[in-house]
């Protein structure tokens, strides 16, 4: 008998910790959904081992539910994730189970922590970690980790487009693998082995600042197309 | 005398059709890499770039004229000392097999200066091949594919270099890549000193620049104390203006080296060629 209340009170207690996640999730869902499309201009620092690269600068065009296109005269380096999955996942209220955990400090803000696991075996996704602002019903950090990508850690800061659950800058905090190009391919045969070491498995980090947002205006299918 | 000679053999080379032979070849190949990576050079980055792509994503026209001319510069200049050689070798021992040379010494003008103004005109031929290389792999391939960042793949990562920032590095580039040529045809025209036929210069040049090469890259103790001195270490050090920060003191390392040899050859060139019996 007295198992079975324990068990009870757990089950119970797992309950509302799952209820309350998902009203904190689904009101950060419902802000992400105001807003239908988007236009940022984006600065890229890019911090990458192995990886000498200036800032860089381009426009980032967004559509729901998962219409994204990134527009650049240069060469700009961005996360392959971190960006739209996110919203695009949590989407879905039946595909995954939300779990809330601790609350902490973040940069100030006080967040809760949110465990989101998806339910289905063919998610990408494996767990998703978001720090939430509960106030705000902002994301203020997550740690997503992929089947085939890693982890990747993104801290959210953000200004005037608030409203609409919109950074104004995203540090991006990713793994990097060991690199290592053969020397018949990069034809740096003289270059021997010892004048240059590289230590695998560094973090990179990229920091983008997101300015002149226009959001919600119309934007055409015809500019997510393959060719700019 | 000296430039008036040098404007002669200037004219030999010219009439040659060995010396057409380098700039067709070197047409053809540059063409052939601007089809093949108009054709599947996405195939080609993606190669290189799968390393990072787990992780992250290249945004923007990767696959630029500058990108091109790179890997076009970086393939060709390997095969070029063959081009170089392919004339330079010819210019002392081909008088001697023809039989000309003994003709060539009774003109009022010194051995050295004839040596000196096959050097020049060897080097005339060098800087025309170099900044005909020049054009096809920079000027074409930006006509044809754009310009835009420039992704260096360097052994142990990557270097990508704003557009603005591109076309000096190539200037300077093909300045060391000329000197470095320029090395080869010394080395050829002082080797064609010694011989009696065309092939033997032609052939030992490459010989030579093989053998260097095999031994610079060979990772091995022994031959750390050598490699340094060997020119053929310094002739990819044109490639060393797309790193960031250039290492300036290395590739003046590299052009004084460059310089000695060329020196050092042409003088070991004059001295045999003062000395020769001219017997043919």
């Amino acid at each position: 008998m007295k198992k079975f209340l324990t068990l009870l009170i757990i089950a119970i207690q797992f309950g509302v910790l799952a209820q309350d996640a998902n009203d904190i999730i689904s009101k950060v869902v419902t802000k992400l959904n105001t807003v239908n499309d988007y236009t940022v201009v984006a600065n890229v620092k890019a911090n990458i081992p192995m990886i000498k690269i200036l800032p860089s600068k381009a426009t980032i065009y967004f559509k729901q539910k998962d219409k994204f296109k990134v527009v650049s005269k240069g060469i700009v380096i961005l996360p392959k994730q971190g960006f739209t999955e996110i919203n695009g996942f949590l989407a879905n209220k039946n595909s995954y189970l939300a779990v809330a955990g601790d609350s902490t400090k973040i940069g100030g803000v006080m967040t809760k922590l949110i465990n989101v696991v998806p339910t289905g075996e063919n998610s990408e996704i494996v767990l998703a970690k978001l720090w939430i602002d509960t106030k705000r019903s902002l994301i203020i950090k997550s740690q997503i980790t992929t089947k085939t990508n890693g982890s990747v850690t993104t801290t959210y800061t953000y200004g005037d487009k608030a409203a609409f659950g919109l950074p104004s800058q995203l540090v991006f905090e990713i793994d990097v693998k060991a690199f290592k190009l053969p020397k018949s391919v990069a034809a740096d045969i003289n270059k021997t082995t010892a004048e240059k070491k590289t230590k695998p498995g560094k973090k990179g980090v990229i920091t983008v600042t997101l300015t002149d947002y226009k959001v919600n205006t119309g934007l055409s299918d015809a500019i997510f197309s393959k060719k700019k | 005398m000296l430039l008036k000679n040098t404007y002669n053999e200037f004219i030999k080379i010219l009439s040659k059709p060995r010396s057409y032979l380098g700039i067709g070849a070197l047409t053809l190949l540059v063409g052939i890499i601007i089809f093949a990576m108009k054709a599947d050079g996405r195939s080609i980055i993606s190669f290189v770039t799968s390393s990072f792509e787990q992780t992250l994503t290249f945004n923007g026209d990767v696959l630029n004229g500058n990108l091109i001319a790179f890997i076009i510069l970086q393939m060709l200049i390997v095969h070029i000392p063959l081009l170089v050689a392919l004339v330079t070798g010819d210019l002392i021992s081909g008088e001697a097999a023809m039989g000309t040379i003994r003709m060539l010494a009774t003109k009022p003008i010194s051995r050295t200066q004839i040596v000196l103004s096959k050097f020049i005109a060897g080097a005339m031929y060098t800087l025309f091949l170099t900044l005909w290389l020049g054009f096809f792999a920079l000027f074409v391939s930006r006509q044809i594919f754009g310009t835009g960042d420039l992704i260096v793949l360097n052994s142990d990562g990557l270097v990508i270099l704003q557009d603005a920032d591109i076309l000096w590095r190539f200037g300077l580039g093909f300045c060391v890549a000329f000197l470095a040529l320029l090395t080869v045809s010394t080395l050829s025209i002082a080797l064609s000193a010694f011989a009696e036929n065309s092939i033997g210069p032609i052939v030992s040049t490459m010989a030579i620049i093989i053998l260097f090469t095999i031994i610079g890259s060979l990772d091995v103790t022994v031959f750390d104390n050598i490699k340094p001195f060997l020119f053929t270490t310094h002739m990819a050090s044109w490639r060393s203006f797309f790193e960031d920060p250039v290492p300036f003191s290395a590739i003046m390392k590299s052009i004084v080296i460059l310089v000695v040899h060329n020196i050092l050859l042409a003088a070991i060139a004059v001295y045999k060629f003062n000395k020769k019996d001219i017997t043919s």
